[in-house]
């Protein structure tokens, strides 16, 4: 029912057997160019940005130009504390720990609950049969409409956050890890019994590694959901992180501040992302030869 | 110690149109005895086979090993299958210690062993490889350490060279004949190729499709030690000769 973000998830993260092959002097001319290609649509867009405003802004005074973004991210995160006049100066890292940390937390229990919850639906059909209904009713609950239910629950507090993006986080792992579940080669598991394997061996042993890939895939777009559900929840219902600098700034005007402040949710959703890219390419080493060698 | 015994067994898979895969089938397998099941496409053979390695249930009659009932899987049963089936993510040494290792076996007990049988079918250079770095002899090789290691009663093989080249599978004839000699493990070996099935075995079944029935059983008379020199051997040629005519006359009755 749900295969079709896993199967086209899954498919992309394989990387090119080049990569794997060859470390030519050519190899290394080409990744130059290559990083050159991606920065060239980022500096045509920003020129494009400060070329079209006049006196620092455009769009009639509402969008400042880049280098009052950058002038307002450099007081954000390098300023004196504490100043009356502009709230904001010194708090940009305090900020994004704020944020971090809840996406950090909500993002390990949805770990801690949507792997295990995903094989053994994957695994077992009674399991699947006595849970996954009660998953797939609640799943096309948006987590935004989830907010009045968190505030009513947990207050204006951290708890709220952390709910909302473990929530969020927990339905694409679940559902990939009972895709890799339950797509195990017949063999794997009748090969592993055959060689003396309890019931809880062969889970541990064939099934969790065989859905390590899936479940990777999951990790990725639950990430994503995480960082959506931490903005959502700061901009209503707790009083610090990214999200509520974003709301905040944008109500006393600060239109420069707004956009520094996407901009860093941008590069942090990039960061996290690539901190499990890099787990993800060490786990499953196997899986780097196999397409290497094919 | 590795007796296979099949009294009426009936296997019908259910469905729709519930499908008749064996059917009042008897068939006896002696201590060390080597029986090739021999038969067209979808006759049963792997059906019959995986009822002895405990992965299917049967529906009627009685199936016993060494004297007891096959309930399921285990280790004194060891099943080589046709695509090896390795698991991907281990090294072609920790493949092999699996088995040993989920039977909670000392290291020091099974580490010298693995050694031995990677010698043994020629893999020393490639315990530490992955299953896709080898081809598919050698995954095979790896699937029948896999299967000595735990020092079976019985080795159960399902067409385990059919998707091998000729040249690998003759090698691979040899390594099963000097394995099983110095062995003498009772071996249950499916295929669907007559050469390979005169030059293993001590005895070959014949099955016939709808329903999956073993129609003739016929005594291979070869010297052992065997080896591939003795595909031009005459009593292999007669032995040819004779299956042909039974497997063609088979086909006839059917059609
Ligand atoms: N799990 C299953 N469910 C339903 N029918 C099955 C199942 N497995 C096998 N069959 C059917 O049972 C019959 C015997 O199958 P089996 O796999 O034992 O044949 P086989 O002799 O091993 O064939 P092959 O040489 O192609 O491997 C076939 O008609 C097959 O379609
Ligand atoms: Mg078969």
């Amino acid at each position: 029912m749900n295969d079709a973000p896993a199967r086209t998830m899954a498919a992309a993260p394989r990387p090119a057997p080049a990569k794997v092959m060859g470390r030519s002097a050519g190899f290394a001319a080409g990744r130059s160019r290559a990083a050159l290609r991606a920065v060239l649509l980022p500096i045509v867009i920003i020129a494009a940005w400060q070329l079209a405003g006049r006196n620092g802004s455009l769009a009639g005074g509402v969008l400042p130009t880049p280098d009052r973004v950058w002038d307002a991210w450099v007081m954000w995160a390098f300023g004196p504390k504490g100043m009356g006049l502009n709230p904001y100066s010194g708090t940009w890292l305090d900020n994004v720990l704020f944020s971090a940390g809840r996406v950090a937390q909500g993002f390990l229990l949805a770990m801690v609950a949507g792997i295990p919850a995903g094989i053994m639906i994957g695994w077992s059909r009674a399991v699947s049969g006595a849970v996954d209904p009660t998953i797939q009713l609640l799943r096309p609950i948006p987590i935004t409409a989830w907010l009045p239910f968190s505030i009513a629950v947990f207050g204006i507090q951290d708890m709220g956050a952390v709910f909302l993006i473990a929530l969020g986080g927990f339905y694409p792992i679940v559902v990939n890890a009972t895709h890799g579940a339950r797509d195990v080669d017949r063999n794997w598991i009748r090969a592993a019994r055959m060689m003396g394997a309890s019931r809880f061996d062969v889970l541990r042993r064939v099934v969790l590694p065989a859905a390590l890939p899936a479940i990777f895939t999951g990790l990725r777009i639950g990430l994503g959901i995480a960082w959506t559900a931490v903005i959502v929840s700061e901009m209503v219902a707790v009083k610090s992180g990214l999200g509520y600098v974003l709301w905040d700034a944008y109500y006393v005007g600060r239109m420069d501040v707004v956009i520094a402040d996407m901009l860093s949710i941008g590069a942090m959703g990039l960061l996290s992302d690539r901190l499990i890219v890099t787990v993800e390419h060490w786990v499953l080493r196997w899986r780097r030869l196999q397409t290497a060698t094919r | 110690m590795g007796t296979i015994r099949f009294r009426e067994v009936g296997k019908t898979y259910p469905g729709k149109e519930p499908v008749v895969a064996l059917d009042r089938v008897n068939l006896e397998i002696g201590e060390g005895e080597f029986v090739a099941l021999l038969g067209p496409s979808g006759c049963g053979k792997s059906t019959l086979l995986n009822l002895v390695a405990g992965f299917e249930d049967m529906t009627s009659g009685t199936l016993s090993f060494n004297g007891g009932a096959v309930s399921s899987p285990g280790p004194e049963r060891a099943v080589v299958f046709q695509e090896a089936a390795l698991l991907p993510w281990l090294t072609v040494a920790q493949n092999i210690a699996f088995g040993p290792s989920v039977q909670r076996k000392a290291r020091a007990e099974y580490e010298p062993k693995i050694r031995e049988l990677l010698r043994l079918v020629g893999l020393e250079r490639f315990a530490d490889a992955l299953p896709s770095q080898l081809s598919g002899g050698m995954r095979q090789r790896v699937g029948i350490a896999r299967a000595l290691v735990m020092d079976p009663k019985a080795l159960l093989m399902d067409e385990p060279f059919g998707a091998l080249d000729a040249q690998t599978r003759m090698s691979m004839h040899q390594l099963l004949l000097d394995v099983w000699q110095s062995l003498g493990t009772t071996v249950l070996f499916v295929t669907h190729d007559i050469d390979e099935a005169i030059l293993l075995a001590d005895r070959i079944c014949i099955m016939s499709a709808r329903p999956g029935r073993i129609t003739h059983e016929i005594a291979v008379e070869l010297r052992r030690p065997r080896s591939v020199d003795q595909l031009t051997d005459p009593a292999f040629i007669r032995h040819k000769a004779e299956i042909m005519a039974e497997m063609r006359a088979a086909q006839k009755e059917h059609a």
